[in-house]
């Protein structure tokens, strides 16, 4: 789900890159005010590598190569360092596996790190109300990939694309994509709350 | 002074050889091949062809680009094109929703079937971009323990 160079405008990547650094810069900020995050790197820096690895398993149907992203897996086990952790991780992808563009890693940023953090938002919510983990990982899980899909399409509108079309083609390619990452997310919760709660950042107050 | 039997022999070399020297034509054949289509194959990385993808041609003549032909690649993510007359350079974009990439090329300048670009294996990347992010790890590690000591 990655966009390529020369796909958008200058503006909108440049936009991109100016919501990516701030987003990024305030939530670093904000972390090391109120939390040590020295105990948290060796989490982010797993998940970071996951996050860079998954994008090669590819799940090809119809006519669009599709493949993991883990975004909401990040969101739920990372909290808010999911996007500065995806920042890192997308650098390295486009650099690396020529996935996305150079340019636009600001706005992949944007595309995939706020679904994340809003999959954290929503997990950290129905978790205080009660709902059972494993449902709410399976939701989240899923939720990051859609509203991903849903970014894109409002990115590709700059370039003329209809709206609705792109988020729809996007949605229904990625069904397979959501049904594997909300099993991921659902049970690497599961484990998670068993073996070593303390991981999850439900306690957060961002 | 050659003897009868040498000069015999060198006779009967001479008439072997016009015997080996292939017709004289009167005229020359000139031969040029014409290359009839060009085929593009686009694939993502991973392999799966792009179906259906937007494909842009531009022929390009003497530093001048003109937009040749607008279509979609075939089910396979082959397409296929006769080049303009008199004109070898080409430029082709390819896109599909978000995914892009273009490439420009000359059919005078020999070998057709170019080759895929070199690039290091994909362990050899994944490796390395986990060695980045063990990296980082380390440095941010060695700041926030700095830290902590102070």
């Amino acid at each position: 789900m990655h966009i390529s160079d020369g796909v958008l405008s200058f503006g909108v990547v440049v936009i991109g890159w100016v919501i990516a650094l701030s987003i990024s810069a305030f939530i670093l900020w904000r972390c090391k005010s109120q939390y040590d995050l020295a105990e948290s790197i060796p989490k982010i820096s797993i998940m970071t590598a996951a996050f860079f690895v998954a994008s090669l398993v590819h799940v090809s149907i119809g006519p669009t190569s599709v493949h993991l992203l883990l975004n909401g897996l990040l969101g739920v086990v990372l909290g808010i360092m999911a996007f500065p952790a995806m920042l890192v991780g997308l650098t390295l992808q486009s650099f690396l596996f020529q996935h996305g563009g150079i340019t636009t890693i600001g706005i992949n940023n944007v595309m995939m790190g706020i679904p994340a953090i809003l999959a954290y938002w929503i997990f950290r919510f129905g978790y205080r109300k009660g709902f059972s983990p494993a449902f709410l990982g399976a939701l989240c899980g899923a939720l990051g990939i859609l509203l991903s899909g849903i970014f894109l399409a409002l990115f590709l509108i700059s370039t003329g694309e209809e709206f609705l079309e792109v988020a729809y083609a996007a949605a229904l390619v990625h069904v397979p994509i959501m049904i594997i990452e909300g099993i991921i997310t659902g049970s690497v919760v599961t484990f998670l709350l068993k073996v070593r709660p303390e991981l999850l950042p439900f306690d957060m107050e961002v | 002074m050659f003897s009868s039997k040498s000069i015999r022999i060198i006779f009967i070399a001479i008439v072997f050889m016009m015997l080996l020297v292939p017709g004289v034509s009167a005229h020359r054949v000139y031969l040029q091949e014409q290359i009839k289509d060009v085929q593009i194959k686009t694939w993502f990385g991973g392999g799966d062809p792009m179906v259906d993808a937007e494909i842009s041609i531009y022929a390009v003549k003497n530093g001048q680009e003109e937009l040749y032909i607008e279509d979609r690649t075939d089910s396979e993510g082959l397409y296929h094109f006769t080049p303009k007359l008199g004109v070898s350079e080409y430029r082709v974009v390819v896109s599909e929703s978000g995914h892009k990439n273009e490439k420009t090329f000359n059919l005078a300048a020999g070998s057709l079937a170019s080759q895929e670009e070199a690039e290091l294996p994909l362990y050899a990347n994944i490796i390395s971009g986990l060695g980045y992010i063990v990296g980082l790890a380390g440095f941010a590690m060695y700041f926030s323990s700095r830290k902590a000591n102070n």
